[in-house]
């Protein structure tokens, strides 16, 4: 889309509202989604030099109707020409735009769990986020035809599946299906905030649109303790960005930020939103996230960091989502924070197994080796780390922090 | 993840190809081809012309020298590629092993470099 800003978000926004009362009055999600795209793409070239109408909802939900009666009547008159299926004609004035808002359904049958997690993503931004498919592409980096294909085909599955366009009512299935949702809204996050320079910078919107699209779910989930603390995870990593790269793209650790760069008004969200959501609702992993994530913010140094509270909340983290070898691995980080780097390389000896193909483990251990004084190991523990990442930047910056120890 | 599958072939590999065997070996690939598209997978991917129309370039001393055919004499040689994107390297792998050229001669399968990188 290449319409003005305003007009962009106001369709991006309308987006999910037109799609659910399409669906609602149809069925058919996977032929309605095609119509509404079509009509946002009219909206995008016909507004911004005609204006935009009156009542935007009821004109995309008339466009969109039109193009939909348009594909069945070509489909049934391609299959059974002899039948001649009648489609009543929609009636393009004076449409009705529901009052509800169906972003969580949405949400809910985009983030189908039999979906991959790429897929998963990439149909909620159509349906949810309204971007097109060309911009997806270029988000993932893909051909267009590639990018389509995999929509298409998610539709497929979702229909194939029976898909249904509403919430669980039981609430064990919608707790299990929102934990779907907020993990694909979590992905789609950390796809663009790797992202660092070059040709990856349309990865970068992904952060944006992840966080937007996280907002609007937390809007209607205002006493949802994970929903929120996804948001203020995303804040306050997000407030990071200015500072984790520097000009030419390397990356910058943590500990070398700097902090004045950060981003004060999105680690004030973050700090507010973490904080209503530790004191009321139960504790689960994106809370944890976002409290560790919020320590770190309310340091002015990384001197001052308080690592015995980050170590206390990575083993409550540990608890909650048990076996997960990263969290054992930052675990050990802060442990090394706080006691020296021989105790976070104990620490790793029991993650070998687990980790052993990982460059993030032969990162840490040649971090704390290098504290540690173990100038030799610490330099072919960086070197091994390098070869074992498929990322450029880290790769540059392991070769650098080896080269910097002879 | 991305990988480049990267097709090795041999002298007679593409005489397979063209042989009274051709037509179902192509059908073979037509069929990868096609789940690959279908499944959204498929990047791309190209076959190179013959060694023999490939020239070595290396500097020496500054100077280009220009030097007919592929820089290693191995009884194997690059001879095109896919580009997928695929959910884990197994799945990767197995499209190679199912390429009809592996009766044949080797492929490797290599993950793709990426500009993404996370705070270490």
């Amino acid at each position: 889309m290449s319409a003005p800003a305003a007009v962009e978000d106001l369709l991006r926004a309308l987006a999910p509202r037109v799609l659910g009362t399409l669906v609602r009055r149809h069925g058919q999600f996977d032929a309605c989604e095609d119509a509404v795209q079509e009509a946002l793409l009219a909206a995008a070239t016909q507004w911004p030099a005609e204006g935009i109408p009156d009542g935007p909802s009821a004109w995309l939900v008339t466009v969109a109707t039109r193009r939909l009666t348009d594909a069945w009547r070509a489909e049934s008159a391609r299959r059974e020409r002899e039948e001649r299926v009648v489609v009543a004609e929609e009636r393009v004035s004076g449409v009705a735009v529901a009052d509800e808002d169906d972003t969580l359904t949405l949400l809910v049958l985009c983030c189908h769990p039999e979906l991959s997690a790429p897929s998963q993503l990439a149909l909620t931004l159509r349906a949810v986020g309204g971007l097109t498919t060309a911009e997806i592409a270029s988000a993932f980096l893909v051909p267009e035809a590639t990018m389509a294909q995999r929509i298409s085909r998610a539709k497929a599955t979702i229909r194939a599946r029976g898909g249904r366009f509403a919430l669980p009512e039981d609430g064990a299935e919608r707790a299990e299906r929102m934990r779907v949702v907020l993990h694909a809204l979590y992905v789609m996050f950390n796809e663009g905030y790797t992202a660092t320079s070059g040709a990856e910078l349309a990865r970068a919107e992904l952060t944006g649109e992840a966080i937007r699209l996280t907002r609007l779910l937390c809007a209607h989930l205002p006493d949802d303790g994970e929903a929120q603390g996804l948001l203020a995870l995303m804040l306050l990593t997000d407030a990071r960005r200015p500072a984790r790269t520097d000009a030419d793209g390397a990356l910058v650790p943590l500990a070398e930020q700097d902090r004045s760069a950060w981003r004060a008004e999105e680690i004030a969200e973050g700090l507010g939103l973490i904080a209503g959501a530790l004191a009321g609702a139960p504790l689960g992993p994106y809370q944890l996230q976002a409290a560790i994530a919020a320590v770190h913010a309310e340091a002015a140094t990384a001197d001052q960091t308080d690592w015995r509270q980050i170590v206390a909340l990575y083993r409550l983290l540990a608890r909650v989502t048990p076996g997960n070898p990263m969290v054992s691995l930052n675990h050990a980080v802060a442990v090394a924070e706080l006691d020296g780097p021989r105790a976070g390389l104990a620490l790793l000896a029991d993650l070998d197994e687990r980790l052993a193909e990982s460059h993030r483990l032969g990162a840490v251990r040649a971090h704390l080796l290098e504290r540690a004084g173990d100038v030799a190991e610490a330099r072919a523990a960086y070197l091994a780390a390098a070869r074992r990442t498929t990322s450029l930047p880290e790769q540059r910056y392991l070769e650098g922090r080896a080269a910097a120890l002879t | 993840m991305k990988y480049m599958i990267m097709i090795y072939d041999n002298a007679q590999t593409r005489e397979h190809f063209s042989g009274p065997d051709g037509k179902e070996l192509m059908a073979e690939v037509d069929a990868i081809m096609a789940e690959l598209t279908e499944s959204g997978e498929l990047i791309g991917g190209e076959a190179l012309a013959d060694p023999s129309q490939s020239k070595a370039i290396r500097l020496v001393e500054g100077v280009p020298a220009i030097t007919d055919g592929p820089l290693a004499e191995a009884k194997e040689h690059f001879g095109g590629y896919l580009m997928v994107e695929c959910e884990s390297f197994d799945r990767a792998a197995e499209i190679a092993r199912r390429w009809p050229s592996a009766r044949f001669t080797p492929l490797e399968v290599r993950p793709l470099m990426t500009h993404d990188g996370a705070e270490m």
